[in-house]
């Protein structure tokens, strides 16, 4: 008698309730199935022909793929993140000096507001972009939304730098149209 | 025949074999071989397929899929109207500046384009425009002001809880519209 | 602790002193060995309203319906209505009940009834949560609403595809990583050290924070959402951890981390009254002073 017979339950000690699996069979086979296929490695980015878009429905690769990180770059990380919040921070004090001077008298705080104004309405704007234009989901507008940013951040820099130099000022022009 | 079953237990427990046995609370009743074709058959056809098929079943599936309703149906609540209120306001204070500054580049063409002949302008308007026009101006400038200061604070770890936020939400709310009626009607 | 025990005595207790007159022997066997919350969920035959002795209030639930098999029909809401007399308190009481009763083609996950496993996360009444922890509102005369958790796949009816969300949660290592492991025994943690993981642990991925945030309504492929920056974090907080600055290091870019713009709707839903962007905050903040 072969040990293999010997675990193999008769009929009637499964009647009895005294089924079991033998382990010749089924224990060897779930140790087998629970074995790494070859052919189970596919390329975590395989979309199996469908057309991948950001934000899709299409995923690639399986669930047991990780999805991946861009490339670090702490200057479009932490280094944003903390210029963001220094600089809107400063613009309290700022804001709070041009209030209470006016813009022909002390020039230098009238042209820190109107560029810190600036650069903190174009990380406004870039953010905005970034959220609803990104260039991974918009490969037209959204390159195009960038760079229209740029110009008008760049324009608006010389127009205020002109208005400051040539005009009364950004604070001067408030306080006279505020009791226009 | 009960002879065979203890001699057959004893033979398990001397080599160690027990527990394996004890494990099997969910057998099939059957042995593949006994049970007829035909139940074999509906019991237990499965296909096996690759990573790479079980991607394209998927991505098939995928494919067909509805995006499920989101800010159209969300409830209103003063985190994400606050938050979108923030971006708003900022944007639209941005976009004067913007606007203003660009303007101005056209002053070396057109010499009218120039801060006394606005503030004339303004000076010009009946009251009540310029008061609405003066609060339109006020409400986005403190909203976005002290909602800024609220971003700060969180920012360097103060008012991070659901109360604070619901203190800081309807303080800012409170100051903006106290403050920018001040602007507006009092300076 | 005993309460619980104590109730589904008196239910017992009254259901065998009613049954001597109504209750037929079938039904006085179910009320042993079935919980009081399985039998309200049952279709409970003829006289409804006398086996509770309360009158019925109907409730009018529509729910959002999306059939992969129709793939070309628009997903719709349908109405169903549920007398609250016959059924438990929660929204996933309703819900089986409509599934036993009334459609058994509405799908919709569910497992353990207490909100510890996750799986019912849905949008109920315009708020992500878990429909075994919310309760059915008592009003009759509005509708309750239920879809599927925001702007995510449907696989079907309330089914949400969770695969990216998994793939995201995977990306962030979500396990011990230490290259120096103790010589013996397991790692040594101060008690501060492991109170910092207090409120993080807890977390059971339901994806009701992450699909509550609109910029991860707007990102999700690339940004990692509540749910999965706080698992982020809760690995940096560990002091058994060593790859804290690599975990890091991962943060830095546009996209994975800084699309959070401090909303606060993840804190604001989450069914287990965890605080995602408390956890976020603090990545953000030690990314940006150390």
């Amino acid at each position: 008698m072969s040990t293999s017979a010997l675990f193999r339950p008769t009929t009637s000690a499964l009647r009895a309730g005294l089924g079991f699996r033998g382990i010749h069979s089924s224990r060897v086979l779930a140790v087998q199935a629970s074995r790494p296929r070859l052919d189970a490695t596919i390329d975590a980015n395989e979309t199996a022909g469908f057309k991948y878009t950001p934000g899709g429905p299409i995923l690639k690769g399986t669930v047991n793929d990780a999805t991946s990180f861009p490339a670090p770059n702490a200057a479009h990380g932490s280094y944003h993140w903390a210029f963001e919040r220094v600089l809107s921070a400063s613009l309290i004090p700022v804001m709070g000096a041009a209030a209470v001077s006016t813009g022909s008298a002390y020039p230098i705080i009238d042209g820190v507001l109107a560029v810190s104004l600036i650069i903190h309405s174009h990380i406004g704007f870039d953010s905005i972009v970034v959220d609803y234009l990104h260039p991974r989901k918009f490969p037209v507008i959204g390159p195009m939304a960038t760079w229209a940013l740029r110009g008008l951040t760049g324009l608006a820099v010389w127009g205020v730098y002109e208005f400051n130099t040539n005009d009364v000022g950004l604070t001067e022009l408030v306080a006279r149209l505020w009791r226009a | 025949m009960i002879g065979s079953i203890v001699a057959r237990r004893s033979l398990l427990s001397a080599t160690g074999l027990g527990p394996c046995l004890r494990m099997s609370v969910s057998v099939p009743r059957f042995l593949p071989t006994q049970v007829p074709a035909s139940r074999r058959l509906a019991s237990s056809q499965t296909t096996s397929v690759t990573a790479a098929e079980s991607v394209a079943i998927l991505n098939a599936q995928r494919e067909k899929r509805p995006n499920s309703p989101h800010f159209t149906i969300y409830q209103p609540q003063i985190t994400w109207l606050a938050s979108i209120a923030n971006r708003v306001t900022g944007s639209a204070l941005s976009v004067a500046l913007y606007a203003g500054s660009i303007t101005y580049l056209l002053h070396p063409y057109f010499p009218a384009v120039e801060s006394a002949n606005l503030v004339q302008m303004v000076h010009d308007l009946p009251v009540w425009v310029k008061g609405s026009a003066k609060l339109l101006f006020a409400v986005p400038f403190t909203f976005h002001t002290f909602n800024g200061i609220r971003h700060l604070a969180w920012d360097v770890g103060y008012g991070l809880s659901l109360k604070g936020v619901y203190v800081g939400g309807y303080g800012v709310l409170a100051l903006t519209a106290v403050s920018s009626i001040y602007l507006a009607f009092f300076v | 602790m005993f309460r619980p025990a104590t109730s589904a005595l008196r239910a017992v207790a009254s259901a065998s002193s009613s049954t001597a007159t109504a209750l037929p022997l079938a039904a006085r066997a179910a009320a042993f060995h079935t919980s009081a919350a399985e039998r309200f969920a049952q279709p409970t035959g003829d006289a409804p309203a006398s086996s509770t002795g309360k009158a019925s209030t109907m409730k009018e639930i529509k729910i959002y319906r999306w059939n992969p098999d129709q793939p070309a029909e628009k997903p719709k809401l349908q109405s169903y209505h549920v007398d609250l007399a016959q059924c438990g308190p929660m929204m996933l009481d309703a819900l089986i009940k409509i599934k036993n009763e009334i459609d058994p083609t509405l799908t919709f996950r569910r497992s353990c009834r207490e909100g510890i496993c996750g799986s019912c996360a849905m949008n109920i009444d315009g708020v992500n949560t878990l429909a075994c922890l919310c309760r059915i509102p008592k009003q009759t005369n509005t509708a309750s609403k239920i879809y599927p958790l925001p702007h995510m796949y449907i696989v079907k009816d309330l089914v949400p595809d969770m695969t990216n969300f998994y793939k995201q949660y995977k990306s962030v290592e979500p396990f011990l990583k230490n290259d120096n492991p103790p010589a013996q025994g397991e790692f040594i943690q101060s008690v501060e050290d492991r109170k910092k993981l207090d409120g993080m642990y807890e977390c059971i991925l339901c994806a009701c924070c992450s699909t509550s945030c609109p910029s991860y309504w707007w990102n999700q492929d690339t940004y990692l959402g509540p749910a999965v920056l706080m698992q982020a974090y809760r690995w940096m907080a560990d002091s058994r951890d060593s790859y804290g600055a690599q975990r890091k290091e991962k943060m830095q870019n546009t996209m994975s981390l800084y699309r959070c713009h401090t909303i606060f709707n993840c804190s604001k839903t989450c069914p287990k009254g965890l605080n995602p962007a408390l956890a976020i905050q603090k990545m953000k903040y030690e990314l940006a002073t150390e």
